[in-house]
Formats: C-alpha cells, sequence, structure tokens
C-alpha cells in the first residue's frame, strides 16, 4: 500500500539526503561506472579519493599544536585561553571585563547541571576566596549528579532519541528509556568518550553480560521505523532501518552526512556511494531486540550470597529437630492410631511414562507433577501413564501448578501465562492386562475458571477445540480442576491410567506444571494435598497389622513428618528464607544488537537480510553485488585489514559494528582524530551557544570551517592525551577566562567582533525548554531529583524534563514551545526562537503556576513580612538581591496583586529565561 | 474591507473587562502600551527604511505601490504531479506506456530510455478564460478564471526536504528566513494581537520549522504555529483577569526593560518583550479568530467545513481567511506534512484523498475573499515543492518520482493576471517550455504584488546584506494585471 510507501520515504528525506530522489535522479546524466563489480568488495575506490579530498581540514591528522604566546599572560587561566586571546591581541582587541562573581555561579551551574545553584552551594563559591576557588566550584558541579542528566538530553539530540517508532502507528517502546540512562551514566562516570562511541555502536559485541552496555546500543535503535510492512516492503524498509544507523552514526561521531552518498556519491564530501554501503554493511545483521536484562548482576550476585550463607543455621535446625525430637514423636503416632486416623485424599498417580506430542521435555519434580521444559508448541497433547492400586475412584484431578521459572510464574507456558485445555480424555484398564475402557466425566469444577462458558473447565470435556479450561488473569499460583467420574473405576489388582491432555485452545497456552490424582470421595478439597500410591499402600499396611518395609517405613516417615507441627514450624522457616531469595530485578531494554530475536513491527517478511548488497541508484531493485564491510577512504591510513577481521566459525557476533566502532576510534590509523574533533566541539558549543565549528553536525565541505582550527585540534589532542575522558575538558573550557567574560559590549568589540566569532565576551541565550522547567521547579522547592527509570507523559510531573517521555507523535507541548527537536533525525544545535506561545505557556501554563505558588510560599507568603519574600524569591530565582527599585516595584505590585503571581512574573523575566 | 482590523470584543476576556478592553484597544491601535519606553528606545536607533532595531512589527509602507496586503499561502507538501493536475499534455497521454527517449535535461546530455506514463486524469476546459484542469481538482477547476496558473515552475533541488526550504526560504541549502518572515519583516504588521505570520499545519514538513523560521530576522518575525484540532493554540485561557494580567505585564516588562537597558538592545531580549505583548493580545484575538460559530450554514458550505469540526483543510482555509480579516499578514497552510501526503511514488491514486480534502475548501475560499471584496488586496499562493516526473522507470509503475525540472503553481487575487496561464512545459512536461518561474522569480513576483521591491527588502547579518532572492531573481511580469 502507497501509504506507506508514501511514509516510508519520508525519513529519508527527512535526513535531508537524495534517497528518495531515486528515480527522479534517474533521468539526469550521473556518472557510472563502467563496470558496477568496481563498487562492490573494499579498496577499489582508492583511486576515487585523491590527496587534495584528504587534505580537507576535518580529514588531515591532529596538527601538533603549542598554545601560542600572548602579552597579556596574567589574564590566562588555561590554555584555552591563549588561542582566544592571540587572535584577539592580533586585532588589537582587549579581554572583555569578567562577569560578576554571582553571576559566574549561575552560569556555570546551569551550563554544567541544567540547575541553578541552591543557596548554599551559591554561598560556598562566594565564600571561597582562596586561590583556585574557580576550578573547584566548577569541579563540583561536574560532579554533581546533575551534570549527566543536563548533559545526556544534549546528547539524546544528536541520537535522535525517542521511545516509540514513529510514523502512523508509533508504537511504543518500553525499554528505550534505558539508553537514556545509559547516557546519563556514562556522562557522570566521566567514561572515556572512545569507550561511550564503542559501546553505543557495539556494547553488546564488547561486553555481552554487562547490562549497561547492552543499554548503549539503544543509539542505533532509537530511529524511526515503520509497522505493517507488506512483503513487498521488507527489503526497501530494511535498507531504511540500516540507512538511518548509518546516517546517525556518520553524523553523530564524525560530523559527516555519510547517509548523502545512498543513491550516487555524496555530492560535496569525498565520500563515494561504495563507501556508503561498504559502512551499511556493518549494520546487516543488525536488529532491533527487547531483552529482559537484571540491571545490577552484581548486586544480584551479593545479595544472592548473602541470602544463602543465612540459609545454613536454618538448615541445621532442621536437621537438629529430625534427629532430637522427631523420633518420638514419629514412633508414637505410628504405634498410636494416629494412621487409622488418616482419611483417604487425593492419590497422586503414579506416573510411568510422561509425553508431549509437541516435543517438550516433561521433567519429574518428585513430588508428582511434572515441569514442562524446553520447546512451547503451539498446540500439544500430554499424555500420562500411570498406575493406581486405588478402587472405587470417582475423581481424577488435573493440577496446573506454579513454578518459578515459568513465565510470570505460570501456571501456563503461553505469553501472558495462561494455560488453555482444551480437551482431557482418560482411559483404564486392569494392570494385568485386559480391554481399555474410556472414562467418562459426569460434571467438573476447578478453583477458577476464565469464564463459565467457552473458557470454563466444563469445556474440557467436550470436542471442541475452540473452547476449554482457562484461568486469564490469576497467574502465578496454583489451580486444579476435578473431573468427576460418572460411575466408580479401579480393579482389583491395580488400574492402569491413560490420561490425555489436549492444547488447542489457543497458542503456546501449554499447562506448565501437571499433576494427576484419583480420589473415592469427587466432593474432596480441590487443593488438597495428595497421599501418593505408596503411602497410601503404606498405611493400609498399617492398618492391617502387616509388617512395614524399611522403604514403606521411610515412604511413610516422610510423608508424616509433614503433618508434624514441630516439624512443620522448622521446616516453614527454612522455607520462608527461601522463598524470600533474592531474585534478579528483570527489566525489558531495547537494544540494537545482534542475534536476539528482533522486535516485529507486523512484518510479512524477514528481520533482516543476510547480505547488504550495493544499489544502484539507492533502489532495491538494481543490486549490484554483495558488498563487504568498509569505511570511509578517506578517513583510513593504511589497510582496513586492521579492523575487519572474518570471525571464527561459529561466534556469537559478526565483528563488524565493533570493527566499526575500533576505526571510529582510533585516533592513529582510523577516524578518531575527526572524532574527537566532533565532540570537543560539541562540548565547546554548548558552553558557548555555539561551536568552534558552527556546523556541530556537519565538518565536511558544505559545513562552516572552524574559527580557531589550532585550538580546535589542541583540545581533540588533549581529550585523546587524556584517556578520551570529557570532565577534564569541560573543566579546561570552563575555567578559562574566555568563559568567564561577561556580556557586555560596547561599539569597539561589536564592530570588531560583530558574530562574537572571536568570542570576545559572552552570548547570552535563552535557556532550553527543559532547562527552563527544571530551573522552576528547583527555585519552587519541588524539584523531585529521583533519577533513572521509565518516563512519564505527565506535564505537571516534578521530575527532571529529562525524564519525560519521548513518543514522537506525542511530544512534550511545553517543551515543543521552547524549540525541543523532533526526533526524527540528528540535530546538532537546537534553533531558538521567541515566540508568543511561550510567553503564553508562562502566563497561562497551569503547571508554572503550581510552581509559582510554590515558590511564593517557600519564600514566607504569609507568614515574612513582604519585603523579605521578595528578597528570598529574588535570590532563589537569579541569586542576586533585588535592586531597591526592583524591590519597590515588586512591593507595589504587591498593593493589589499577590505573591504567587509576582512569582509567575519573576518566572517571565528576562533574566531568569536567559543564561548570562 | 471596513470590518479588516476590528475585533470582536466578545465574551472571552476575564471580569476586569474595561482595563481589558482599553490596554487591548491601545495595544491594537498599534502603539506599544505594555512597554512604552522601549518603542521609542528603539525606534530612536533605527536607520532609514526597514530597520532591525526598532519595532519591526509596527506597520509600515512598502517600497512601491503593491495591491496585496495580506498573502494566503498554500502549500501541498510532497510535490504535487503537475501532469495530473494543472499542466495538460495531449502527447503524454498518448504516449501512455511508451518509451522515452530523454537525451537533454536542463541542458545536459545523455541517453536515457524511460516509459511514459499516461495521466491518469482527463483534462478539460473551464470558466471563460478556458484554462484546462484535470479532473483532480474540480472545484477549484469552476474557479479558473480568478487564477494566474503557472506552467513553468522551476526548482533547484529534487529532494523534499532541499526543495521545501527553497520554495520557502529561497535557499535551498542552508536555513534562511521564511518567505512569511520576510514579508513581515518588509510590512509589519497591523494587529498586535495577533502574530504577523501564521502557519496552520497539522504536522511538521519536511525541514521541520525551519519553514517558518525568521533565521537571522528578528525574531518577531517567526511564524507562530497553529495546529488544527480543539486547542489550536495552546495556554491562551487566561489565568487572570485581563486587567490583573496587564498589571503583572506592566511589572514584567518594567524590571526586562531595565535588564535590556543595561544589555544594549540584544534584539532576541527585545523580541521576547514583544513577544508577551503579542501573547496578551492573542488571548484574546485567537479564541475569536477560532471560535467559528457565527460562520453562516452557507460560508461553511463554500468551505465543505462542518460545523463544529476543527479539522482537515477547510478548517485552515476558513481560519485563513478570518485571520486575514483580522490583519495577519501572512498565512501559510501546509498540506499536510512530512508523511502521507502527496509524494505518490507509490500510486497516483493516493493524490484523490489528498485532492478531496483540498480542493473545495480552496474553491470555497477564493469565492469567500472575493465575495467579502478580500480578493482586492489579498494575494493567494498555491504551490508545492516540485512536480512529478511524467515517465519511470519501469512501464507498469503506478507512481512517480520527484521532478523539480518543470511543475506548476498558480497565483490569485490582488494585483494577479487572472484567468491566465503562464509558461508552458515541453512536450511531454518534461522540462520548461518557455517562460521558466524559478523559485527565485516567483518568490521575487510574490513581494513585487505586496509593493515590495526583492533587491531591496534586506537585512545585514554576518557582514553583508540577505535577501529572499539570494542574488537571482526576476519579476515575472505577464503575471502581473
Amino acid at each position: 500500500m502507497s501509504r506507506v510507501r508514501n511514509v516510508g520515504r519520508w525519513l529519508l528525506l527527512a535526513l535531508g539526503c537524495l534517497a528518495a530522489s531515486v528515480k527522479a535522479e534517474s533521468v539526469k546524466p550521473v556518472t557510472l561506472p563502467a563496470d558496477h563489480a568496481a563498487f562492490v568488495g573494499r579498496g577499489t575506490n582508492r583511486n576515487r579519493i585523491t590527496e587534495a579530498d584528504r587534505a580537507w581540514w576535518a580529514f588531515k591528522p591532529l596538527a601538533s599544536v603549542t598554545p601560542p604566546a600572548v602579552k597579556n599572560e596574567e589574564w590566562v587561566r588555561t590554555p584555552v585561553d591563549r588561542f582566544i586571546l592571540a587572535r584577539w591581541e592580533a586585532a588589537g582587541l582587549k579581554p572583555n571585563p569578567e562577569a560578576d562573581r554571582r553571576v559566574l555561579g549561575r552560569r556555570a551551574a546551569m551550563d554544567l547541571t541544567g540547575l541553578p545553584p541552591t543557596e548554599s552551594m551559591l554561598d560556598a563559591w562566594l565564600e571561597d576566596r582562596e586561590p583556585g576557588a574557580w576550578e573547584r566550584w566548577v569541579a563540583r558541579l561536574l560532579a554533581s549528579p546533575a551534570h549527566g542528566e543536563r548533559w545526556a538530553r544534549h546528547w539524546l539530540d544528536v541520537a535522535r532519541f525517542a521511545e516509540s517508532s514513529g510514523f502512523e502507528h508509533d508504537y511504543d517502546r518500553p525499554g528505550a528509556y534505558h539508553f537514556r540512562d545509559f547516557v546519563v551514566r556514562a556522562l557522570n562516570a566521566d567514561m572515556p568518550y572512545d569507550q561511550f562511541v564503542r559501546w553505543q555502536l557495539a556494547g553488546d559485541e564488547y561486553e555481552p553480560e554487562n547490562p549497561l552496555a547492552l543499554m548503549a546500543t539503544g543509539f542505533l535503535g532509537a530511529g524511526v521505523f515503520p509497522t505493517q510492512i507488506t512483503a513487498n516492503e521488507v527489503e526497501r524498509t530494511r535498507y531504511d532501518a540500516m540507512d538511518d544507523m548509518l546516517s546517525t552514526t556518520g553524523v553523530a561521531f564524525l560530523g559527516l552526512t555519510v547517509g548523502c552518498a545512498r543513491c550516487h556519491d555524496h555530492k560535496f564530501d569525498p565520500i563515494p556511494a561504495s563507501d556508503y554501503y561498504r559502512m551499511l554493511a556493518t549494520f546487516t545483521t543488525t536488529v532491533r531486540s527487547e531483552l529482559e536484562l537484571d540491571l545490577d548482576p552484581e548486586g544480584t550476585r551479593r545479595a544472592q550470597a548473602v541470602h544463602a550463607a543465612a540459609e545454613a543455621p536454618l538448615k541445621e535446625a532442621l536437621i537438629e529437630y529430625e534427629r532430637d525430637a522427631l523420633p518420638s514423636r514419629w514412633e508414637a503416632w505410628l504405634k498410636g492410631d494416629g494412621p487409622r486416623k488418616v482419611k483417604p485424599g487425593w492419590e497422586v498417580l503414579s506416573v510411568t511414562d510422561a509425553r508431549s506430542a509437541a516435543g517438550a521435555g516433561l521433567r519429574p519434580l518428585g513430588d508428582g507433577s511434572f515441569l514442562a521444559e524446553g520447546k512451547n508448541g503451539d498446540t500439544d497433547v500430554y499424555t500420562f501413564e500411570a498406575t493406581s492400586g486405588l478402587e472405587g475412584v470417582r475423581a481424577l484431578r488435573v493440577e496446573a501448578l506454579a513454578h518459578p521459572t515459568m513465565n510470570r510464574g505460570g501456571p501456563g507456558r503461553a505469553d501472558n501465562a495462561n494455560i488453555g485445555l482444551s480437551r482431557i480424555r482418560a482411559w483404564v484398564s486392569p494392570v494385568n492386562g485386559g480391554p481399555s475402557n474410556e472414562v467418562r466425566f459426569a460434571t467438573a469444577r476447578a478453583t477458577f475458571e476464565q469464564n463459565p462458558g467457552g473458557l470454563s473447565v466444563k469445556s474440557a470435556l467436550d470436542a471442541d477445540r475452540g473452547t476449554g479450561w482457562a484461568v486469564d488473569p490469576k497467574f502465578g499460583m496454583d489451580h486444579a480442576a476435578v473431573f468427576e467420574c460418572a460411575e466408580p473405576l479401579g480393579y482389583p489388582d491395580g488400574t492402569r491410567w491413560f490420561v490425555r491432555l489436549e492444547f488447542g485452545l489457543n497458542t503456546r497456552h501449554n499447562i506448565g506444571r501437571p499433576r494427576l490424582s484419583v480420589a473415592t470421595d469427587p466432593g474432596l478439597e480441590l487443593k488438597g494435598s495428595g497421599t501418593p500410591a505408596a503411602v497410601a499402600a503404606a498405611l493400609e499396611h498399617v492398618r492391617t497389622g502387616k509388617e512395614l518395609t524399611e522403604t514403606e517405613r521411610d515412604v511413610l516417615k516422610a510423608w508424616w513428618k509433614t503433618s508434624d507441627p514441630g516439624w512443620q514450624a522448622v521446616h516453614e522457616r527454612l522455607e520462608a528464607h527461601r522463598r524470600a531469595a533474592p531474585t534478579a530485578r528483570r527489566e525489558r531494554v531495547l537494544v540494537c544488537a545482534e542475534g536476539y530475536p528482533a522486535v516485529r513491527m507486523h512484518t510479512q517478511g524477514a528481520d533482516f537480510f543476510p547480505e547488504t548488497h550495493f544499489l544502484q541508484r539507492g533502489s532495491t531493485d538494481q543490486k549490484r553485488g554483495v558488498v563487504r564491510p568498509g569505511f570511509l577512504e578517506v578517513l583510513l591510513r593504511g589497510s582496513e585489514e586492521r579492523w575487519q577481521k572474518t570471525p571464527e566459525a561459529g561466534a556469537r557476533f559478526s565483528n563488524r559494528r565493533r570493527a566499526l566502532a575500533e576505526w571510529i576510534t582510533d585516533a592513529e590509523r582510523g577516524a578518531g582524530h575527526l572524532a574527537a574533533r566532533v565532540i570537543v566541539n560539541r562540548l565547546w558549543q554548548h558552553h558557548f551557544g555555539q561551536g568552534l565549528v558552527a556546523t556541530s553536525n556537519d565538518f565536511g565541505t558544505q559545513g562552516s570551517r572552524p574559527s580557531h582550527p589550532e585550538l580546535l585540534d589542541w583540545l581533540a589532542g588533549e581529550l585523546i592525551r587524556g584517556g578520551w575522558r570529557l570532565k577534564p575538558i569541560h573543566q579546561l573550557i570552563v575555567s578559562s577566562a574566555v568563559y568567564r567574560q561577561s556580556s557586555a559590549v560596547d561599539t569597539v568589540r561589536r564592530d570588531a567582533d560583530p558574530s562574537n566569532t572571536w568570542w570576545s565576551r559572552w552570548t547570552p541565550r535563552r535557556l532550553e525548554g527543559e532547562a527552563l522547567r527544571d530551573a522552576m521547579l528547583a527555585v519552587s522547592g519541588v524539584l523531585d531529583p529521583a533519577m533513572y527509570g521509565p518516563g512519564t507523559f505527565d506535564p505537571g510531573s516534578r521530575r527532571r524534563s529529562l525524564y519525560f517521555t519521548i513518543k514522537r507523535s506525542r511530544l512534550v507541548p511545553d517543551m515543543v514551545a521552547f524549540d525541543a527537536p523532533e526526533p526524527l533525525v540528528s540535530q546538532g544545535r537546537r534553533p531558538v526562537t521567541t515566540v508568543a506561545p511561550q510567553a503564553l505557556v508562562l502566563l497561562n501554563g497551569p503547571h508554572v503556576r503550581v510552581w509559582a505558588e510554590a515558590l511564593a510560599q517557600r519564600a514566607g507568603a504569609g507568614a515574612a513580612p513582604e519585603a523579605t519574600v521578595v528578597g528570598r524569591m529574588y535570590r532563589l530565582l537569579l541569586q542576586r538581591d533585588p535592586t531597591p527599585d526592583e524591590r519597590e516595584a515588586a512591593l507595589g505590585f504587591l498593593k493589589t496583586g499577590r505573591v504567587p503571581d509576582l512569582a509567575q512574573v519573576l518566572f517571565s523575566l528576562d533574566e531568569f529565561a536567559y543564561l548570562e | 474591507m471596513k470590518n479588516r482590523f476590528t475585533t470582536s470584543t466578545g465574551g472571552t476576556m476575564g471580569g476586569g473587562i474595561d482595563g481589558g478592553r482599553r490596554g487591548f484597544l491601545r495595544s491594537l491601535a498599534g502603539g506599544s502600551v505594555l512597554f512604552p519606553g522601549l518603542v521609542s528606545q528603539l525606534m530612536a536607533e533605527s536607520g532609514g527604511g526597514v530597520t532591525a532595531g526598532g519595532d519591526g512589527l509596527a506597520p509600515r509602507a512598502p517600497h512601491g505601490r503593491g495591491r496585496a496586503r495580506n498573502v494566503i499561502f498554500l502549500y501541498m507538501s510532497g510535490g504535487v504531479s503537475h501532469v495530473d493536475s494543472w499542466d495538460p499534455k495531449p502527447a503524454l497521454m498518448a504516449a501512455g506506456g511508451k518509451t522515452v527517449s530523454v537525451n537533454e535535461f536542463q541542458g545536459r546530455k545523455g541517453d536515457f530510455k524511460m516509459f511514459a506514463k499516461r495521466p491518469q486524469w482527463e483534462f478539460a476546459r473551464h470558466g471563460k478564460c478556458g484554462t484546462e484542469v484535470s479532473g483532480l481538482f474540480p472545484h477549484m477547476a469552476e474557479c479558473v478564471d480568478e487564477l494566474c496558473v503557472i506552467r513553468s515552475m522551476k526548482s533547484d533541488h529534487t529532494n523534499h526536504y532541499e526543495a521545501t526550504l527553497g520554495i520557502h526560504t529561497g535557499s535551498f541549502t542552508f536555513a534562511r528566513p521564511s518567505i512569511g518572515s520576510w514579508v513581515s519583516y518588509g510590512l509589519g504588521t497591523e494587529n498586535r494581537n495577533l502574530p504577523s505570520f501564521v502557519v496552520i499545519a497539522p504536522r511538521t514538513p519536511y525541514a521541520g520549522g525551519q519553514v517558518w523560521a525568521s533565521d537571522f530576522l528578528p525574531a518577531e518575525h517567526q511564524g507562530t504555529l497553529v495546529v488544527p484540532g480543539t486547542e489550536p493554540v495552546a495556554n491562551l485561557r487566561r489565568r487572570v483577569a485581563a486587567v490583573e494580567q496587564e498589571i503583572e505585564l506592566e511589572a514584567l516588562g518594567r524590571i526586562n526593560r531595565r535588564h535590556l537597558g543595561k544589555r544594549g538592545d540584544d534584539p532576541m531580549l527585545a523580541a521576547r518583550m514583544r513577544s508577551f505583548e503579542t501573547a496578551f493580545g492573542m488571548q484574546m484575538a485567537m479564541p475569536d479568530v477560532f471560535d467559528l460559530s457565527r460562520e453562516s450554514d452557507a460560508t461553511l458550505g463554500l468551505y465543505g467545513l462542518e460545523r463544529g469540526s476543527t479539522r482537515g483543510f477547510a478548517w485552515q482555509c476558513l481560519v485563513a481567511r478570518r485571520l486575514v480579516e483580522r490583519g495577519v499578514r501572512f498565512v501559510e497552510l501546509i498540506d499536510v506534512g512530512s508523511s502521507d501526503n502527496w509524494d505518490a511514488h507509490g500510486d497516483m491514486m493516493t493524490h484523490v484523498p489528498l485532492a478531496k480534502n483540498v480542493d473545495r475548501p480552496i474553491a470555497g475560499l477564493l469565492r469567500d475573499l472575493r465575495a467579502r471584496g478580500m480578493l482586492e488586496d489579498t494575494l493567494v499562493v498555491w504551490t508545492t515543492e516540485f512536480g512529478r516526473t511524467p515517465f519511470n522507470a519501469s512501464a507498469n509503475a503506478a507512481g512517480r518520482e520527484h521532478h523539480h525540472w518543470v511543475f506548476s503553481s498558480w497565483l490569485a487575487g490582488a494585483g494577479v493576471r487572472a484567468g491566465t496561464v503562464y509558461g508552458e512545459s515541453d512536450e511531454l512536461g518534461i522540462n520548461v517550455g518557455r517562460d521558466a518561474v524559478h523559485v527565485h522569480d516567483f518568490h521575487a513576483t510574490i513581494l513585487h504584488l505586496m509593493g515590495m521591491d526583492h533587491e531591496r527588502l534586506t537585512y545585514r547579518h554576518a557582514g553583508r546584506d540577505f535577501r529572499l532572492t539570494d542574488v537571482a531573481g526576476n519579476v515575472v511580469k505577464g503575471i502581473l494585471a
């Protein structure tokens, strides 16, 4: 259906590449290779990358840079300043004065943590007059957990992060938020950036057992993906999905629009289409999967060890009781009339053969029950052969027992843990031979039935496969059904039972742990524990005064002791402890990896294809040979064999993404120098509002040139030399004198540096929607600092805005009003708009009102003198006292207005909304 | 046009109706009652002509005489097939399924074998002028006497993203100010209670908000997005009575003004202050715009809008008329966004429901504007980012691909030579045959119709003067009345 086709194209086009124009382009003379095979394989395009191509500044190795000498040595705080100052000195420009200490305190706090400083934090900074105070302040902010939350949001823009699939149906991706949590954790832990990159591309290959590494791969899977893909759209959709992974990888890590080479060689950058397809092949086997992961396996192991150690004394107590107290009680019972008082109950059948038609393993658990394991047929039939000495049997009981190994504890093996016993049949015959008779059941009852109609226990008696016994929603507990026989059954010398349980009601609705029992009294408790046949026989011998064999004594004792109150008490303490054993808390995590079952989107076809082809003009109708994975020729020094290793036979991973990740982060021979430039530029951009390269997502020839190439290379070099740790780079930048400049601007400065490309002053910038909202929550004292976990749609949530669920068709309006991006493609830099709807949020937004009231209350409205309240609000919001003018204006306002109204006015102030 | 700039004073205001109304009316008069100091302060700094620092939204005279005071820009997203709609190609009708050897495009030589695809809708002459329109747009066809159909449009890019950016900003590569922002910047606006530039779009178009961004132009020229639905603009309901809110805003203005004074004339801060002023006015003016209850059944019928419905292009068109009536300078309607749109790669028949959604509402809009005398000074623009290929790589393809070498658009209303056709495509609709109208020419002509000289409507940014038409563009005289 072309409706889907339309939207399928939309992704490509949103990427700003030429993909969708495939066929239109076909009428335009493009240079085609005479031999299409020339595109295939590696290395054959080598002659197409010229030295001139490699000479583009971004592709060149990092220059070895020494921070330049400057005249005004005193001004220099970090080497960063030298690069900036040298340019000014050449132009005769003097440094701007420093910003006020309070302004600096707020600037760094908002920038590094996304929250205004608390009063006590700010005071600590203001009062620290020792040398190194600023560096300490910056380090303190960098160490705050809020730092990771703040900077994670920047990366999520780049990663086009969202928690739904996009397109018309926009299905939720419930485990997708773990990628967000990974980013926060990685940034807070100052994970080396090269590892940060590697894990996002191939965390599963690097550390398959580390949940954090798996969470990181959410990067690749964060893009849009259509649903209801018809058979003839499957392949193109797959290429689109791989294109999304590659395009985002190229832009995010390398600042290159690799995706533009999908239909033909890149129009501007030295990226041949052959390089595109070779890189695309990296993702051949990469699919989105949902895994149930223990996010803290180490913690689980520790807890289990502690628990296991605590079990020993309880076990010992039981052994002691059985050794010291039990024997005399046993003898007394046996010699007394105890055995005669035992009423016949359920006799658990002694099963001699249990089979599953679909091939499930039925493992006896020792209590007469069988645990179904392995193959879980869409439908199945269990058959049991058993013997019993009981005569006069009036009821057959089928138990469907819970078990911790089953999904939700069972009792069924269906996806939702339900069962669906569509039919039960049974036959009896004399144990020593004779004709077999089918048992006629009169009626049935059960502990619970899903409905009294087609899902009732009685409906398991008829031949209709579409009806039967089911128990939704009572999962995780034992169930039992009793089928009453129309006449008493059993033969004097013993009876052979043949029982057939059919599961055809719904897919995989097979009972996970069945147990069969018989009884002479059809009115017995459904759940009464059974009396095994051997016990029944032993009891019978006691009653008739027959000498018990050793085995019979043991069987009987083992059965009897469970009814001894003393034993029960000691045993229960042990069991209770065992039940409380810590288990892994598993959470659903969306990963994008290989080897796990793919998340399916109603796809009529394969999840992926084993080979990636070179596509002429990007069209799946024009395959031009299988491509082997490779990299961008222009960013290779030497052979790519270094990274591209064919995995050994039977290896779990194809090594493709790992090879790509190694190449991207190899600063010597691969693209690592570019990756380093790109990330330090992103840091610079978020600190100053604009990068040294203004187009932070495009370092190609269509992007901007760096304003200070030496500084960029020096910072990139520092990053690599420092083990790729980002926090030291933040520290270098924020500690600089450049960063500490005020935003004042005089005419000399404006004329010399009109667009501030020389960083000759601080450029105030409006806070992002998230930071503005978080700041309102924080100053109102209602911010909930809880980190991590599932997000929310609730605009009234008090958690940081980072924890809004990002559903593509349901973006949070207040965030969108303030330019939060539509997460379709990587966004390196948000636009900053100023439109009336933003003012409307602040004037009328119901949640802003709630926070204004909270702020008023926090500032002591109604309890303290108005002047005090005003002063306190100013300090909370703006980290300063009001000027006399402002105080007067505020008090004037309060003559008619209320404090929350004033709070809301203050929320709307430019000074609050702008980072100065 | 008596009612152009009056606004209902109906009951949407809060308790302090007098104060609110007073403030509102003062604001309406064009002065800045909330921020009195600001305007003079900024005006003092401005040079001659169109300025950056002044009250950018104050109405101002155009460079010359232009008939059009307002624009309604109808943008069909995805690429409408010209050969199936406005551009009859009898030769293509005959050539359907046959191989077409294409040897030249845009002056480039090559040898390509393609299969001509027969248009799926028959063409017929309409109106007094006899302009041919296909059966795809039966209602618009009845309005051809109002239209100047351009059959020789040309764009520079074959991608949605770039072409969408191009038709909106004149730049096919980088983000630049939108045409709506340029018009707002050039002429200001006449109702300070509404934004000067409003975009009504159910979904985000290709290139996203860049389509209505002011980019380097002062931020008050940014388009304000209205999304069809029950709450087209959020947070319009006043929290407090108007008079109280005015006091709040006066306090806010006072403090912000002092803050601004210490920070030069930062245009961002100034624009932000104006955004509060606009927001103040919008609280009353916008609900009134969206309140269609007093529209007659006849009017609703004209647009094909069901009473109470807030969806579909019919709603967008009727609201556009109401915005223009209230002095909004530039209204863009987007149909529909970057998905489920006119991008008929798979099957041309996907044009059918899309055409049904826009055809009658647009015809209704033209008739309604005509009946109210508004077409005299409102320019209506209908366009798309490019056309669709008259041929395909395979003989049985049901759809058509992107085609920017030639496509069709039309203009109607103020200053337009109505009932005419301008330009031609070649025999099969593959290339421009005669009188090419490049996107830059199209823009130059639209500005001209508004009395602006596209070469003089400039803004100094990063050391040079920028304009909508970059360094190109010619006013197409043949389109002018």
